[in-house]
């Protein structure tokens, strides 16, 4: 065992490890993504033996492996962020019927904020719908030991389970024991049974009643009651060591319930309160195991109680539980305490809790003073700041690719919609390149960019799209185009990985998690095999030939591609920044109004160069009317 | 319990910071919790990294320092120190780099963002404010990108009325956690980093 400081991904991705997973399969999304990253260094390092980690084209392919393997008896694991079960999802709906051999957690990271996600759904929710047991661990430490256990249970009552984490969980750090050396559980290898894995109607209806029979059962384990005997002849084990009740003075009649990061909250909170002055007698429970929810354990916690207020992030899941709950109590005439949270409008209804407004309304709840720490900001000291947004990287390749078509559309003096994806492409929208109109969700661009150009045939429809997502969710949207005739031009930022992300190989690439690199898929060949007939190339540095290229594909009635290749920033090494002639610099910023590269600044009189920053990619040189930018020969210090 | 805020700008090296201190405080047996910044905000956003150590022995429950609680906030250029200024205590110290980064969106308007106005400002606060010089310093130890480096030198060397360790880690502690934290083949240049800054600043 060694100590080390772990991230949640990372410190979960051991505790799967040591608990036997031989087939760990996902696709990238923050907050999710390092947890296969820490897999594959183990498998690579040779500190991880028999397993098998990928990252596969998208969400949907990896949980339809993972099934494979499950069913196989293997332990698996999927791994992927909140949007990314919603591609998944049909295969878990059906999986959840058919049941898994192998233990099969399916790993989903929430984005309370959302602080990098297009959405707040809560998987606690999904995991209701899809009726799968769900874990949402607290902290690092608690995430750990969920997983074993998550395991164990999905193989107790062959169910898929949920381990829901979110953002401050996966991305906080603690010290956790790591193992030195792992060993996949072996599998025993799939055995044909038409009766299990071969889903029809009469096997669903079979399947239905299993899964209540078992969620019935999960939830008794949830609330620490032994149960009779699980599907897999295996005995009972007693998770109330996940939902954690406490009392703090005698009698408590309030009652505070937590799911998740804002039980860490509430603990500080509550304590900040306790410094100020006493608080009256309460009790405390965190849920980690919201669904199915332990009924009788919060049965047991709200007798007495008179209010119960709910802290947790995302959706009302754990109060509308309790709500639910004191009806029931009601209804046979108990007691049943007032539940306040997110949906009775007590708690903030959207958006990440903190400790500062937990504590607010904690003190609300127990009608105790508290005082908001009195603090410096910027706008107190008088300090004026500019806002500092993210932005594509100094010498990225998409500004080259957004700016030559922002510039071709407007020689050719066509009017155009610009739908974008999801990627660090998505930064084009900032302004001065202001050169994405939508942005749904992933491969979204290409089929939207159909559905805007039937309601306006005269406007051109350009649909940007990276590599990465071509080959997770963009192929259908072009099969689609040239099926149904859409007059669209696809633009493929082929910047050789999947760059939001981290950087993270796919298909196009080549380069596997296992190590042995397989044939790249080429994403011209894709294209010319869907008939896509024309199929121009661009160096989207070089503005002459990427605005020649766009006009081609642009001017071509039907589907039409550009394919702008140039890596990203963050795969090969700088070259020698550019530099500026003070001397012939006017002053007139068309380049910082044109590209808005962060290298280039302008210090009143002159545009300038952030050494540090400049790639020297030579756009801004092709920019600048006045030639005052050259290229320079050498490495760069970037 | 000992909060420390780190700001800067995605791709400034904060994330290696906290990591360090994070190491140290661990080697003296403290409980410790980091938080940090990934995702779209990395491409040259604002982040913060949290650190949270028991120097108490108490336990850390949450991985973010709570408004206002921050012993010291140590920042990578001086806007985000101000931008992150709530975090801060009144009374805690603030450590910062005094060159600032233009981001694009000042380029693009007509204000010149200007770095003395900034600091100037932050020097208008109750609490130790130290503007640390760091080009000469960057140039000395001959490496831009040891920002980290110097800032953590600085801020462990900072010390109380009675003139202990503010944040009760030692410059051998942290030399000792940076070794930890670093790859090998940098470990050696850090280290005379360390001893460089504080020869220079005489601390």
């Amino acid at each position: 065992m060694t100590k080390k400081l772990l991230m949640g991904n990372e410190a979960f991705a051991h505790a799967a490890l040591e608990a036997g997973v031989r087939v760990v399969a996902g696709y990238p999304g923050t907050p999710s993504s390092e947890l296969i990253e820490t897999v594959a260094g183990c498998v690579q390092a040779g500190s991880a033996k028999d397993v098998h980690v990928e990252w596969s084209t998208n969400e949907k392919a990896a949980l339809e492996l993972l099934a494979g393997a499950s069913y196989s008896g293997a332990r698996t694991l999927f791994t992927c962020k909140q949007v990314g079960l919603n591609v998944a999802s049909d295969p878990l709906m059906s999986l959840n019927y058919v049941g898994v051999e192998g233990g099969c957690v399916v790993y989903v990271a929430d984005d309370p904020g959302p602080i990098s996600s297009q959405t707040e759904q809560d998987t606690r929710r999904f995991a209701a719908f899809a009726k799968i047991p769900v874990f949402d661990p607290a902290d690092v430490e608690q995430g750990v030991a969920m997983m074993p256990a998550a395991f164990a249970l999905s193989e107790r009552y062959r169910t898929p389970v949920i381990m829901r984490p979110t953002t401050r969980v996966c991305h906080s750090s603690a010290f956790v024991d790591v193992a030195d050396e792992t060993k996949a559980a072996s599998a025993k290898g799939f055995q044909k049974d038409d009766s299990r894995w071969v889903i029809f109607p009469a096997r669903a209806y079979r399947g239905h009643n299993e899964i209540n029979d078992r969620l019935a059962k999960v939830a008794k384990e949830f609330s620490g009651l032994l149960v009779d005997e699980a599907p897999s002849g295996q005995s009972s084990e007693n998770l109330a060591r996940f939902n954690p009740v406490e009392n703090r003075g005698e009698n408590p009649k309030l009652g505070i319930v937590c799911g998740g990061v804002s039980t860490a909250y509430a603990r500080e909170a509550l304590a900040a309160l306790a410094r100020a002055g006493e608080l009256p007698a309460y009790r405390f429970m965190q849920v980690g195991t919201p669904f199915p929810f332990p009924e009788d354990l919060a049965n047991e916690f709200v007798c007495g109680l008179e209010k119960i207020i709910v802290f947790e992030e995302l959706d009302h899941v754990l109060e509308d539980e309790l709500v639910r709950l004191a009806g029931l109590r009601a209804a046979r005439g108990a007691s049943a305490p007032r539940v306040l949270g997110r949906a009775s409008g007590d708690c903030r209804a959207a958006g990440e809790n903190t400790v500062e407004d937990i504590a607010a309304r904690l003190a609300q709840f127990f009608d105790v003073k508290y005082v908001k720490p009195a603090v410096d900001s910027a706008e107190s000291i008088g300090a004026d700041l500019p806002v500092r947004p993210p932005v594509l990287c100094a010498g990225c390749p998409h500004r080259g690719a957004f700016y030559a078509c922002k510039r071709a559309l407007k020689k050719m003096h066509a009017r155009a919609t610009f739908s974008g994806d999801i990627g660090c492409y998505t930064l084009g929208n900032a302004k001065p390149l202001d050169a994405v109109d939508t942005c749904l969700c992933m491969g979204a661009g290409i089929t939207m960019a159909q559905g805007l150009g039937v309601v306006s045939p005269g406007v051109k429809q350009l649909a940007f799209v990276g590599d990465s997502t071509f080959f997770a969710s963009g192929i259908t949207g072009v099969a689609n185009a040239v099926y149904n005739q859409h007059d669209i031009t696809v633009c493929v930022l082929d910047n050789s990985t999947t760059a939001m992300t981290g950087g993270q190989p796919h298909p196009g690439t080549g380069a596997t998690l296992m190590g042995p690199k397989s044939k790249p898929l080429s994403i011209e060949r894709v294209l010319r095999a869907l008939d896509v007939e024309c199929i121009q190339f661009a160096n989207p540095h070089d503005l002459e030939q990427s605005m020649a290229a766009v006009e081609k594909a642009v001017s071509f009635v039907g589907p039409s591609a550009v394919i702008f290749r140039a890596p990203c920033v963050n795969l090969v090494k700088p070259e020698a920044p550019v530099s500026i002639d003070a001397e012939t610099c006017t002053g007139c910023k068309k380049c910082i109004m044109s590209i808005g590269c962060p290298a280039v600044g302008f210090n009143g009189q002159t545009a300038t160069i952030d050494a540090t920053l400049c790639t020297g990619c030579g756009l801004c040189t092709q920019v600048c009317p006045f030639n005052s930018i050259a290229k320079n020969v050498g490495e760069g210090a970037r | 319990m000992k909060n420390v805020v780190l700001t800067g700008i995605g791709g400034q090296g904060t994330v290696l910071a906290a990591k360090i201190l994070a190491q140290a405080a661990q080697a003296r047996g403290w409980h410790v919790r980091t938080a940090e910044t990934i995702g779209m905000a990395q491409r040259g956003g604002s982040v913060t990294s949290h650190v949270r150590m028991g120097d108490g022995g108490e336990t850390v429950a949450s991985p973010l320092v709570p408004t206002g609680s921050a012993d010291m906030l140590i920042a990578f250029e001086p806007g985000e120190a101000a931008r992150v200024l709530p975090l801060l205590s009144p009374e805690g110290v603030l450590i910062t780099a005094s060159s600032v980064k233009q981001p694009v969106s000042a380029s693009l308007s007509k204000i010149v963002y200007a770095a003395q106005p900034i600091i100037e400002a932050l020097q208008k606060r109750e609490g130790r404010t130290i503007v640390v010089d760091e080009q000469p310093l960057l140039k000395l130890v001959g490496n831009a990108k040891a920002l980290n480096i110097v800032l953590l030198t600085v801020a462990v060397c900072q010390t109380n009325a009675q003139g202990e360790p503010l944040l009760g880690i030692t410059v051998d502690e942290l030399k000792e956690a940076i070794a930890a934290c670093v790859k090998p083949k940098f470990v050696d240049m850090n280290l005379a980093a360390v001893d460089a800054v504080r020869k220079q600043l005489n601390l």
